[in-house]
């Protein structure tokens, strides 16, 4: 055991470090550290120039365009990014198809596709939950029905996040209805702009457009689409699961949410004293702390067992689930410390470039909104509870 | 021992419940309302005052028909149920308790609030003094028979639209000391207003104003019994109002997991998830029994009073947010969405805490009028 990091990897920090303060725009980071909203070019501006340094694809390896990075490396890389500010890097076409491609995809998609990837050619969105078929995915009813050179989809795909900004999204569609529903799914890559989509918004609870209902008619898609064998989408899906999820545990995030609580907690006084000396505030946010803390070696110890080879499948399940508490928990304390403060809502603050005053400080405008939309990490990615049952079904064979 | 309302109670509690039910449902949801010009509908707050709703939170000693601890509760319950945006925290309890504690306070004034010919607005938070019940900074400066108001005053509910202020501002002493601060009326029409929605969809105003003529209505001690009066009264009504939102969360989840279906079945047929609404239900069991407590004990002594108020806002808060958090983790996906109404009943659980002294600040409380 051993909980230093090496001298080559506080070089390998330093060297991130510099890069962020050079590349990472000022413009950029201000709006992602005062929760503004984001277009497509944000995202893009960042995501192309860790590209053109060659650091977009941290989890891909080298032969495909990758960094090959250890894991202790990607972990200093994400620490780093949150701290500096950065959007994130959008996962859907790197982290959720590209694995899966590498994997399954036949010669002429990966060399079509990956490369597209890297350069942001593509901005993929992921088509998997449906109205009906959200825990439940395996009963999805989109559907892909055989003509020959091409398939006709019909069906309504939903929550599809940042699909106002897709060119592409991957789909799961049933090929085949005659069977158990796991064995009739095929995975098919599907470009938005092909006639008979239509992309509308969902506005979610906190008034902003992230997510997205996909609507497909008619929708002709190419065989060569099909990504690995027909009916066999399921395998696909599910090999993202047991693929090494190192970042589901959010530790960076919540790293710098509870620095950013203590700062605020500091900031904010009660009865003439800050906030931080308050015993039962500051219990609040030490017990956080300590449950970050353990959470973020519980994440390394699953890191280095994936490392020897063990899929950390039951890990990855308690880091999400822990991972969700954590950051929610954080959010709920930042709000509950800045008090009546977290009360006015001006929906023009998150807009870019917006200068007026604010009411109170300027740090309390988006922690409410916040705190109300960090409930969907809870829901998303596999809900809290069907992590639990997976975790219990896999490891208690009761 | 009981705990049933009163015939002329159920009656007022049924007529009130009716006449929100009918205003409300032609709404897609409150925001409709708050964001119009005046945060409200005036016309809505008049057939409530010929309701009697107004009334029924002033005593008869002002003239009022109700004013007790049960009545505030029926009435904010349904406020809750409802998410009512008209002005019945401000111009209602807050206003209204706030007067009634002032010294030799003419019942005409109640009157006007009452028959919803004038509305009030009470303000008292200042940009960062929290929930501290004395922390009062706005300054009053008397010059011979007269007194000038100058600071700011935040979080004003209902302060952009009201016709009349009453605020707390400092005449004497350090910016928490419990004597040398006052209860005044302002105009308005001297104050530089900014005016905002919450995030829960109510409507609120940043006041600044400088050496604006006053009316005293109390100081000194007096100003401090009427300001803990008005902030425990306030305290208890949200507490009130939080468990008929709870009631309308808990109803709609416990609706939706009868009808979702997933993997052949309703979600409501996983155990897993009946447990979880059955710690929402105790829970919820429990804040009503503790308002119940408080409604009792509202006319009793102050220690008592206060103590069970205390308990009731410190576990609202508590038992609001699981209640919030919950219904939405149960319901998925679609209670993250603006359309489904749930996230508004969750909102005002939330927000509830941060008005009037959040969960911490009532513990604390409830331990001081305990001795600990
Ligand atoms: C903000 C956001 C972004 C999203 N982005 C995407 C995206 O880009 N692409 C995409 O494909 N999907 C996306 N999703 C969808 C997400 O994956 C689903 O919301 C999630 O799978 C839950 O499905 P559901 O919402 O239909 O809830 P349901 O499946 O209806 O579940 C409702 C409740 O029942 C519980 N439940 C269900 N089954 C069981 C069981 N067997 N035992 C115990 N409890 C159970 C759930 O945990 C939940 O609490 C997104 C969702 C959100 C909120």
């Amino acid at each position: 055991m051993d909980f230093n990091f090496t001298q080559d990897e506080n070089n390998f920090r330093k060297e991130i470090k510099d890069w962020l303060s050079k590349n990472l725009s000022q413009r950029i980071s201000n709006k992602v550290k005062k929760f503004q909203r984001l277009d497509k070019n944000d995202y893009e501006e960042f995501m192309k120039a860790l590209s053109a340094k060659g650091w977009l694809a941290v989890n891909w390896p080298k032969e495909h365009g990758g960094t090959g990075w250890s894991n202790t490396q990607k972990h200093i890389f994400e620490e780093e990014i949150v701290k500096a500010g950065a959007p994130r890097i959008v996962p859907f076409g790197l982290n959720m198809l590209g694995p899966v491609l590498m994997e399954f995809g036949n010669e002429k998609q990966k060399k079509y596709y990956l490369p597209r990837i890297l350069n942001c050619d593509d901005w993929w969105a992921q088509g998997y939950s449906e109205p009906g078929s959200g825990s439940d995915l395996a009963s999805l009813r989109t559907k892909a029905v055989d003509h020959g050179d091409h398939y006709i989809v019909n069906g309504q795909k939903t929550w599809t996040t940042l699909g106002q900004f897709a060119n592409k999204i991957f789909c799961l569609v049933k090929t085949d209805t005659n069977c158990k529903p796991q064995n009739g799914i095929s995975f098919l890559l599907i470009d938005i702009d092909s006639p008979g989509i239509e992309v509308r918004p969902i506005i979610t609870l906190d008034g902003e457009h992230e997510v997205n209902e996909v609507w497909l008619k008619d929708v002709k898609v190419p065989k060569e689409n099909l990504l690995g064998e027909e009916n066999k989408g399921w395998t696909y899906a599910k090999y993202l699961l047991t693929h090494e999820r190192t970042g589901i545990a959010g530790v960076p995030n919540s790293k710098s949410a509870i620095n950013h609580l203590k700062v605020i907690a500091n900031k904010t006084y009660k009865n003439g004293k800050p906030l931080i000396q308050d015993p039962l505030f500051s219990s609040q946010i030490a017990e956080l702390e300590i449950d970050l803390k353990a959470m973020e070696i519980f994440n390394l110890r699953a890191i280095s067992s994936a490392e020897s080879g063990k899929a950390p499948v039951m890990e990855s399940s308690l880091l999400k689930i822990k991972g969700s508490i954590i950051r929610q928990k954080t959010s709920d304390l930042l709000r509950k410390a800045i008090g009546p403060q977290a009360l006015p809502y001006i929906s023009e603050q998150f807009d870019e470039g917006w200068n007026q005053e604010t009411i109170g400080p300027e740090y309390a405008g988006p922690l409410a909104k916040q705190y109300f939309i960090y409930r969907k990490i809870s829901i998303y990615g596999g809900s809290n509870e069907i992590q639990k049952n997976i975790v219990a079904k896999s490891e208690f064979r009761m | 021992m009981h705990f049933n309302l009163s015939e002329e109670r159920k009656m007022l509690k049924e007529s009130c419940d009716r006449l929100l039910n009918d205003h409300y449902t032609q709404y897609k949801n409150h925001h409709e309302v708050s964001s119009s010009e005046i945060g409200f509908n005036k016309n809505f707050w008049e057939e409530c005052s010929e309701i009697g709703m107004l009334s029924a939170l002033i005593s008869p000693n002002f003239n009022g028909l109700g004013g007790t601890g049960e009545d505030i509760m029926i009435v904010f319950e349904l406020i809750g149920k409802h998410l009512v945006v008209e002005p019945f925290l401000s111009s209602g309890i807050l206003s209204i308790t706030s007067l009634t504690n002032s010294k030799d306070i003419e019942t005409s004034v109640l009157d006007e609030i009452s028959s919803a010919s004038k509305i009030y607005a009470f303000g008292h938070s200042e940009v960062d003094t929290r929930y501290d019940e004395t922390h009062i900074k706005t300054k009053a400066n008397y010059k011979n028979d007269a007194v000038f108001l100058t600071g700011q005053k935040s979080f004003v509910l209902n302060g952009d639209f009201a016709d009349k202020l009453i605020c707390t501002a400092r005449f004497s002493g350090n910016d928490f000391d419990q004597n040398g601060f006052g209860l005044y009326e302002i105009d308005k029409t001297h104050c530089d207003i900014r005016s905002y929605n919450t995030i829960d969809g109510y409507r609120a105003a940043e006041l600044n104003f400088s050496e604006i003529p006053a009316k005293e209505l109390c100081k000194n001690s007096d100003a401090y019994n009427a300001l803990l009066e008005t902030l425990y009264a306030g305290a208890f009504a949200l507490s009130a109002e939080s468990i008929g939102a709870m009631e309308v969360c808990f109803n709609m989840t416990l609706e939706y997991l009868k009808t979702r279906e997933q993997f052949g079945k309703p979600i409501g047929s996983f155990q897993a998830l009946q447990h979880r609404m059955v710690d929402v239900m105790i829970e919820i069991e429990q804040a009503k029994s503790a308002v119940m407590l408080a409604a009792g004990t509202y006319e009793a002594d102050k220690d008592t009073k206060y103590k069970n108020i205390s308990a009731a806002k410190n576990l609202v808060g508590r038992a609001g947010k699981l209640v919030a958090e919950e219904c939405i983790q149960l319901h998925g996906g679609i209670a993250m969405t603006w359309e489904y109404n749930l996230h508004n009943y969750a909102k005002r659980l939330v927000m509830i805490d941060h008005l009037m002294g959040d969960s911490d600040h009532h513990l604390e409380k409830f331990k001081l009028y305990s001795n600990y």
